[in-house]
């Protein structure tokens, strides 16, 4: 089993990313949240410790990098020193909404500087109103004061701008800011909006179905999934369309799982690059 | 008749797990499959399983349905009794013969030495704790060699899963095993359901 999980990630079968989703609550209720995060949900977790060995597991099968995701992985208390262990496992981005970045968890942030460790941080407009109208008050103000301070610490920062429609004048300015925050436009990544989850419910973004999300292993707290757009949540129940299964208790079961089903249906890789 | 809801919401083809998916492709797969659909690993082992338990493999179509219903009735599975006792209109069991499946009472309605001595096994084998009484045994043995043997105790194991797993989750009897039923002018209480 292991050999297959090698070299169906060497071959590019199956994404070499893998993915935990380290809660699913958030301080924020996006209105094109996957996962219908909020305050308010059900905590799911993985274990801080679990997540060690998940990636630990992952890299011994040659997944080549970490992605964390949530939910707000910055309200799991032991995030910045689970950081510096997964980074240490394999190089890692972690997504984040920026507005945990108070100066006590940044003085927690300093052992991560220059760690194989990217803090990708969503921001989706250039000016406060609008991005915040999607994404909760105060957000924007939050997360243009987060972002130099991370950068002034030496640590990475992508910005990912989730859009439905781009226009063009706001995405120049978009830009310029991020440029002003230290982020160059490398690490800046726009995406579309997916139509699972909050999104689904709000009518916004795009079908995406099998045929459209590459195949990236993603473990949460509920199973094993085809991608990390696949464990939503909607009208406040898991999404299981997307699920490869339940055992999460070693990692090549679940990438078996899906390198048989990318067998199964002749898989031929990511045909719409806006979810990849 | 009137169904309580299922305790989980049965899986659809829309929201079947990518693993689960071709149970789907044909239409809906019925309760069993479409509850464990949520542990796409139970389902892909529990499903064949179930199927060569309960269809056996050297054993008539219609004494595997006299252990099923019976298990089934005797254990109170309202799912199960009243599907296997539709199957079992098509497997040379008459419509009288299944009433007496569901009546605890009615074994005399199996008058053939090889079938008393079958459902008095089940009788015991479903309801009762430990070992199955000897003599009870040997007469089952006495008419059954010990392959076939094996096959009844699996089917009528298998039966009394099934028979919890659907009660405790309240998974609702088709319609179209209730239109069989009627077919054959028995009502769902004529089941003892």
């Amino acid at each position: 089993m292991n050999e297959t999980v090698r070299d169906a990630v060497s071959q590019g079968r199956i994404g070499s990313r893998f993915w935990l989703y380290a809660n699913y609550h958030c301080n924020l209720a996006c209105s094109y949240c996957l996962t219908e995060s909020s305050p308010t949900v059900v905590r799911r977790e993985l274990a801080p410790g679990r997540m060690v060995e998940l990636a630990t597991e992952a890299r011994d099968l040659g997944f080549a990098s970490l992605g964390v995701t949530g939910g707000e992985p910055f309200l799991v208390e032991e995030m910045p020193e689970l950081l510096l262990e997964l980074s240490s496992i394999l190089p890692t981005v972690v997504l984040s909404n920026g507005t945990r970045f108070g100066l006590d968890r940044l003085e927690r942030m300093r052992p991560l500087s220059g760690r194989d460790l990217r803090v990708q941080i969503s921001l989706d407009r250039s000016e406060a109103v609008a991005n915040d109208e999607m994404r909760g008050p105060e957000n924007f103000r939050k997360v243009v004061e987060a972002i130099p301070r991370l950068v002034d610490l030496g640590i990475g920062v992508r910005i990912a701008s989730t859009l439905d429609m781009v226009d063009e004048d706001d995405m120049a300015r978009l830009c310029a800011l991020h440029r002003s925050l230290g982020v160059p436009d490398d690490d800046h990544i726009v995406r579309g909006i997916v139509r699972r989850g909050r999104a689904l419910t709000e009518g916004l973004g795009s079908d995406a179905g099998l045929d459209d999300l590459a195949p990236e292993l993603t473990i949460t707290a509920d199973g094993a999934f085809w991608s990390p757009f696949a464990p939503t949540v909607t009208g406040g129940r898991l999404d299981t369309d997307l699920m490869i299964g339940r055992d999460t208790r070693s990692v090549a079961t679940a990438a078996g799982a899906m390198i048989a089903l990318v067998t199964g249906t002749d898989y031929e890789g990511p045909v719409d690059d806006r979810f990849t | 008749m009137e169904q309580p809801s299922p305790r989980v919401a049965l899986l659809d083809e829309r929201r079947a797990p990518l693993p689960t998916r071709k149970y789907f492709a044909d239409g809906d797969p019925g309760p069993i499959a479409a509850s464990l659909a949520y542990v796409p690993e139970l389902l892909e082992v529990a499903l064949p399983f179930i199927s060569r338990a309960l269809r056996g493999v050297t054993i008539d179509t219609r004494t595997a349905e006299l252990v099923i219903v019976r298990a089934s009735a005797m254990l109170s599975c309202t799912y199960c009794t009243l599907t296997h006792g539709a199957i079992a209109l098509d497997s040379r069991v008459t419509p009288q013969e299944v009433v007496a499946l569901c009546d605890p009472a009615g074994l005399d309605a199996f008058p053939d030495a090889r079938e008393a001595a079958l459902l008095t096994w089940v009788d015991v084998f479903a309801t009762g704790r430990g070992e199955v009484p000897v003599e009870i045994a040997d007469e089952l043995a006495a008419h059954f060699d010990e392959a076939t043997v094996v096959e009844i105790a699996m089917m009528a194991g298998c039966t009394i899963m099934l028979n919890r797993y659907c009660t405790s989750l309240r998974l609702p009897t088709s319609p179209l095993s209730l239109a069989r039923l009627t077919d054959a002018g028995l009502t769902p209480e004529d089941l003892g359901t």
